[in-house]
């Protein structure tokens, strides 16, 4: 009797895996090494609501609008006010503690925070302007970003040296980006810009209410309400960059969207899955086969795969690492593909795959609710509720 | 295969490496001398995996004058708060 009591509030609690590069202590096992096999954490964390990793650090929320962070700090990143090389386990930010944080980003080496009241933090690196606070110092600390005072801030997305913010109840002005804009990741102005350190309102989004917003490596999305999937920045597999936003030209309608450094997968409301970028999406840069620059005025559905290997299997979650993918389907099985050198795929290797194999995590994840999938550059973490 | 090509001025001068650098998608950094820049060496390699870019720049801007050498944007010191 005592002992069904005990797994009964045992199976009450998420857990977390995690797996791939972690030699910044990224994993939260507690050790600098990298795993080629899912790490259960047994960290005594809050009740976790959602993660968001970067180049090499992650932060937790909450489900009581708490944050903590972990992995590398060299640039200030996880928010502690200190600088470290790497912090091994969870910390709280506690100069955050007086908010109720209902969204965070990680990006290679700066993070983003929101608050119930619609106030944007950022900390970690400023080199490029991708803090938003007008110079480009960084910050060991979450700093109040002034432009968004008087705003209502929704969603922050951090990219490698970019940064962009979606407003709640603001149809005219939704979407700002700051930071590096060199490949047009900012899709401020079809002229180059190299950096700018202060929000500067994104146009092109004026009949359309946009309701997620992404960055990752020098790409940029927008997903609308009506599952409209706009991309900008870097061009995918020898597609020109784009400067402003472009509207996937398909009759899906998206409802996630997550991208690499040369990738991106994008999930419909049905559960299937595209990519963009190429066959061998994931797998690196192909460049022996990248075809030459194409103009936009090319469609870019021509570069919209569906993910292989699925045979019509309902998806229910996805996440992509720099070069790596992963997808959660219905039956409740963690999936993944790309590269793998660091063990990013969990398969118990240091190979690539081109297509999604199953991960093995010792553990019946058909008694899970939910299983949610996060990826940094290089490393994995799945999170699943009862 | 290189990983990407990456112009000198892209990436950041790295004081504690003595190298400049970029981020490598596994996490870590390329990293490239002044030396082996002057030397003409156009890979920059990660050390903690098998990917390496190609580094644009002109040579002569390391071989001629170090003055002279291109500025980079430099990593911005970190303020405590």
């Amino acid at each position: 009797m005592e002992e069904s009591e005990q797994v009964k509030i045992e199976e009450k609690i998420e857990r977390l895996w995690s797996w791939g590069a972690g030699t910044d202590g990224q994993l939260g096992t507690g050790r600098l090494q990298d795993e080629q096999i899912p790490q259960q954490l047994s960290l005594s964390l809050p009740s976790v609501s959602s993660l968001a990793c970067g180049g090499a650090h992650v932060i937790a929320l909450t489900s009581d609008g708490k944050v903590l962070s972990w992995g590398r700090g060299n640039s200030g990143q996880l928010g502690h006010g200190e600088v470290v090389n790497n912090l091994l386990y969870p910390k709280a930010i506690t100069s955050l503690d007086n908010y109720f944080i209902t969204h965070v980003s990680a990006g290679w080496g700066h993070s983003g925070f929101v608050s119930d009241s619609g106030c944007l933090f950022t900390c970690g690196d400023g080199s490029f302007g991708q803090l938003g606070h007008g110079d480009y110092a960084s910050h060991s600390s979450p700093i109040k970003v002034s432009s968004f005072v008087d705003q209502n801030v929704a969603q922050v997305a951090c990219g490698m040296r970019h940064s962009l913010v979606l407003l709640k109840g603001c149809l005219s002005n939704q979407v700002y980006g700051f930071g590096s804009g060199k490949r047009g990741q900012l899709g401020v102005s079809k002229d180059k810009i190299k950096s700018i350190n202060l929000p500067k309102v994104i146009s092109g989004f004026e009949d359309e209410e946009i309701v997620g917003i992404s960055a990752n490596g020098d790409h940029s999305a927008a997903l609308s309400v009506d599952g409209h999937l706009y991309t900008w920045g870097r061009g995918f597999k020898g597609y020109e960059d784009s400067h402003l936003p472009q509207c996937l030209n398909s009759t899906s309608k998206f409802t996630k969207v997550t991208l690499g450094w040369n990738h991106a997968l994008a999930m419909t409301g049905e559960g299937k899955v595209y990519m963009l970028g190429g066959n061998h999406l994931g797998v690196l840069s192909d460049l022996h086969n990248a075809r030459p620059a194409k103009s936009l005025f090319d469609s870019r559905e021509a570069n919209l795969e569906k993910a292989p290997g699925l045979d019509g299997t309902k998806i229910t979650d996805i996440a992509t690492g720099a070069e790596h993918s992963v997808l959660v389907t219905e039956n409740g099985e963690i999936k993944t593909w790309g590269w793998g050198e660091h063990g990013q795929l969990g398969l118990g290797d240091d190979g690539d795959r081109i297509s999604p194999v199953t991960v093995n995590l010792g553990y019946d994840l058909n008694e899970a609710a939910s299983i949610r999938v996060y990826c940094g550059s290089g490393f994995t973490f799945a999170l699943t509720k009862p | 295969m290189s990983y990407d090509d990456v112009e000198i001025e892209d990436m950041e001068w790295n004081e504690e490496l003595q190298s400049y650098t970029y981020p490598c998608p596994c996490g870590d950094l390329f990293q490239i001398t002044k030396e082996d820049l002057k030397l003409g060496e156009e890979i920059a390699r990660c050390p903690s995996c098998s990917l390496y870019i190609t580094v644009i720049y002109n040579m002569e801007d390391f071989t001629a004058d170090s003055n002279k050498a291109l500025q980079p944007s430099k990593q911005q010191p970190v303020t405590v708060a």
